[in-house]
């Protein structure tokens, strides 16, 4: 079943055979960025590096937003003029690389298309070839297997279609399969998409607009993504929990593989009569459903997928009670940092999560700024962390190498004296504050610091967002990763796995101090079960856990 | 010289180096359809050049890494956008290849090419 399968031609085309003039030009651009805002975050998740900071969808969308904006209230009925002032909007708020080659492609059609009353279909294949020319001149060397590969494929298609057709519609129809087509073959030209097993975002986003305006013309919804079903890694089951409606009082999700194609149309339907905060995803053949049902309908989602195939994995979780420990864990989560008289040597440490906050705030750091691996913190957030403390002599503790710049810049907007320990890891950063002496000499204890930074080693335990491969180590996307020092180290099936033969490869029974930080994502009862593992296999270390609480990373491990 | 010490010895990346990483990941930024001489100032431009640092300037000063660069800008596209996207890019495959933070990237359009009227 491919998720992207484009628009079902049995479908009755109500408004396929209107004139293309101004206003159905509207109507036309209206439905390509509505239905690109639908599926915004599919083209955003399409990113070639594992971090989740994908943000084409959110420019390409940015982009067709300014242009509609410039169309919207306009009375102008020549479809010509029209397309000008959607070129000029496209220009005037082309966001990103994908932004200003979508405003190329545009402004190559709108030239084309010159003041013509009303579209047909020898000027579309035309104005489609124009497109294209206007988009692969704005570089000195086009990259393959990207957006520009998809106006030309787009355009190759509308002229093969040309002899076909007389209705300019029907050529769309074309365009929209061979751009599917065409995304598709976009990891065959361009081997970093390969690598990172995704296509190519910026085309996937052109798709898009050009799906969303045919599924316009076969009168198919834009704004809910019914037939689309993102990769499981993808899925972001974590922020649900802020989208309850009343009445939905749990949360269930099951892991099934259907018997058949799955009618997603459908299935869609069927489950929109039993809840709300519907969400699909696939990986390997198994599909995940998450659903937010009323208390009598707990059972519903379950019955009705077990009539369409295997389940593999069913879980039902109370939304309010988890709401009312959510609350009650902000209110525990207190602490009390350490006090700095004038003069003192003040530490400031980033930290991705409350507990591991508490941790430094008992080990006498005096200020933190929340910020970790996707959240970094500007470097204002941490010049105001300071700037206010009692004493002008002051170290920060990143405790991220994508953090240590920040720090840095902090340093050199202030008249305090600022040192910057270059911790990379937590655990860095906690080893580097039990050398902190607030009344000893600065650059001793700066150097006292920097040097405890090399004798801990980290690890760092997580899901992979995508599949790839570095430093010679094969990742599925969804499966488990282990960092050594920052470094990809290994994948495996479970975080316990992953701890254990991270503690193996670290040669932890040469060490005194195993510490487990246990992420938000980590049930309290499995970081103990982890615990207790590692506590067997190493007797002769002393193993503390601790609630760490920072997101994305199940467990943070420290070892000294 | 950009310089690192290991157990096994030291290595140095010169900023010519650097310049041809910058370059070449300029060129591939969509919407520069060419790279200038900073010293050419009026419109003489070489969109082609033999040379893998021609309109790219690196400064090192022994701590921070910065890199000037004099591009030629498709006339009709956005250049805020397009400008923004070289220093991303540049900076992006700088410190991917050196593993260094980049201090700053500068981006002089130092022109336009017009290749086709509206």
């Amino acid at each position: 079943m491919r998720a992207d399968s484009s628009v079902s031609t049995r479908s009755l085309a109500k408004l396929k055979y209107l004139p293309l003039n101004g206003p159905a030009l509207k109507k036309l651009v209206e439905a390509g960025l509505t239905w690109l805002r639908t599926n915004q975050q599919i083209v955003n998740s399409l990113n070639v590096f594992p971090v989740p900071d994908g943000d084409t969808g959110t420019n390409m969308v940015l982009t067709m937003q300014t242009a509609y904006d410039e169309i919207m209230n306009s009375p102008e009925y020549n479809f010509g003029k029209l397309a000008h002032a959607v070129a000029h909007g496209a220009l005037m708020g082309a966001r990103g690389n994908s932004g200003v080659i979508l405003s190329q492609i545009w402004r190559g059609f709108a030239r084309s298309v010159g003041n013509q009353e009303i579209l047909d279909a020898p000027s579309l294949v035309q104005a489609l070839a124009v497109a294209r020319d206007t988009a692969y001149k704005g570089v000195v060397r086009p990259v393959e297997g990207t957006i520009l590969t998809v106006t030309k494929d787009i355009a190759a298609a509308a002229e093969l279609a040309l002899p076909d057709y007389d209705n300019p519609t029907d050529i769309l129809v074309e365009v929209v399969e061979a751009a599917n087509l065409s995304v598709q073959r976009t990891p065959d030209l361009l081997p970093v998409l390969k690598e990172a097993g995704v296509v190519d975002a910026g085309g996937k986003g052109l798709f898009f607009i050009l799906e969303g305006m045919v599924r316009y013309l076969y009168g198919l919804p834009l704004d809910t993504a019914l037939t689309t079903v993102q990769p499981l890694a993808a899925m972001q089951l974590e922020n649900t929990l802020e989208s309850i409606e009343p009445g939905q009082d749990f949360e269930v999700v099951v892991d099934f593989q259907p018997r058949d194609t799955l009618d997603l149309e459908g299935f869609y339907q069927n489950l929109e009569a039993m809840g709300t905060s519907i969400q699909l995803g696939e990986g390997d053949g198994i599909y995940r459903l998450h659903i937010h049902v009323p208390t009598e309908k707990r059972y519903d989602p379950i019955d009705y997928t077990m009539s369409l195939g295997t389940i593999t994995k069913v879980s039902i979780e109370n939304l309010i009670a988890q709401m009312s420990s959510i609350e009650a864990a902000a209110q525990g989560s207190k602490m009390t940092l350490a006090p700095v008289e004038p003069g003192q040597i003040a530490a400031i440490a980033v930290s991705p999560g409350a507990g591991i906050s508490r941790v430094f705030a008992s080990l006498g750091v005096a200020a933190i700024v929340e910020g970790g691996q996707t959240m970094n913190p500007s470097t204002q957030e941490i010049l105001n962390a300071f700037e206010n403390l009692t004493t002008d002599r002051i170290v920060i503790l990143p405790n991220n190498k994508n953090i240590i710049l920040a720090a840095n810049s902090a340093r050199e907007l202030t008249v305090k004296k600022v040192a910057v320990i270059p911790s990379r890891s937590i655990p860095q950063g906690l080893a580097a504050i039990l050398r902190l002496d607030p009344n000893g000499d600065f650059d001793k204890v700066v150097a006292d610091m920097t040097r405890a930074l090399d004798e801990v080693e980290s690890g760092e335990i997580t899901t992979a967002t995508r599949s790839v491969e570095i430093d010679g180590v094969q990742v599925k996307e969804g499966q488990t990763i282990a960092l050594h020092n920052g470094k990809l180290l290994l994948a495996a099936a479970s975080v316990e796995e992953a701890c254990m033969r991270l503690l193996k490869e670290s040669h932890a029974e040469h060490f005194e101090l195993i510490t487990l930080y246990g992420g938000i994502d980590l049930p309290r009862a499995e970081l103990n079960r982890i615990a207790d593992l590692v506590r067997r296999e190493y007797p002769e270390q002393d193993v503390e856990v601790q609630d760490g609480g920072q997101p994305h990373y199940q467990l943070i491990l420290s070892i000294e | 010289m950009t310089g690192e010490t290991n157990p096994l010895g030291s290595i140095h990346v010169s900023p010519r180096a650097i310049a041809t990483i910058a370059f070449h990941a300029a060129r591939e930024s969509y919407g520069v359809v060419g790279l200038a001489n900073k010293n050419l100032v009026n419109g003489l431009t070489q969109a082609i050049a033999k040379d893998p640092t021609h309109g790219v300037e690196v400064q090192y000063d022994g701590n921070r890494i910065n890199i000037d660069i004099y591009i030629v800008v498709e006339y009709g596209t956005r250049i805020k956008s397009v400008a923004s996207s070289v220093s991303n890019t540049v900076r992006y495959h700088v410190e991917k290849a050196l593993g260094l933070p980049v201090n700053q990237v500068n981006v002089h359009v130092r022109g336009l090419r017009i290749s086709e009227v509206d």
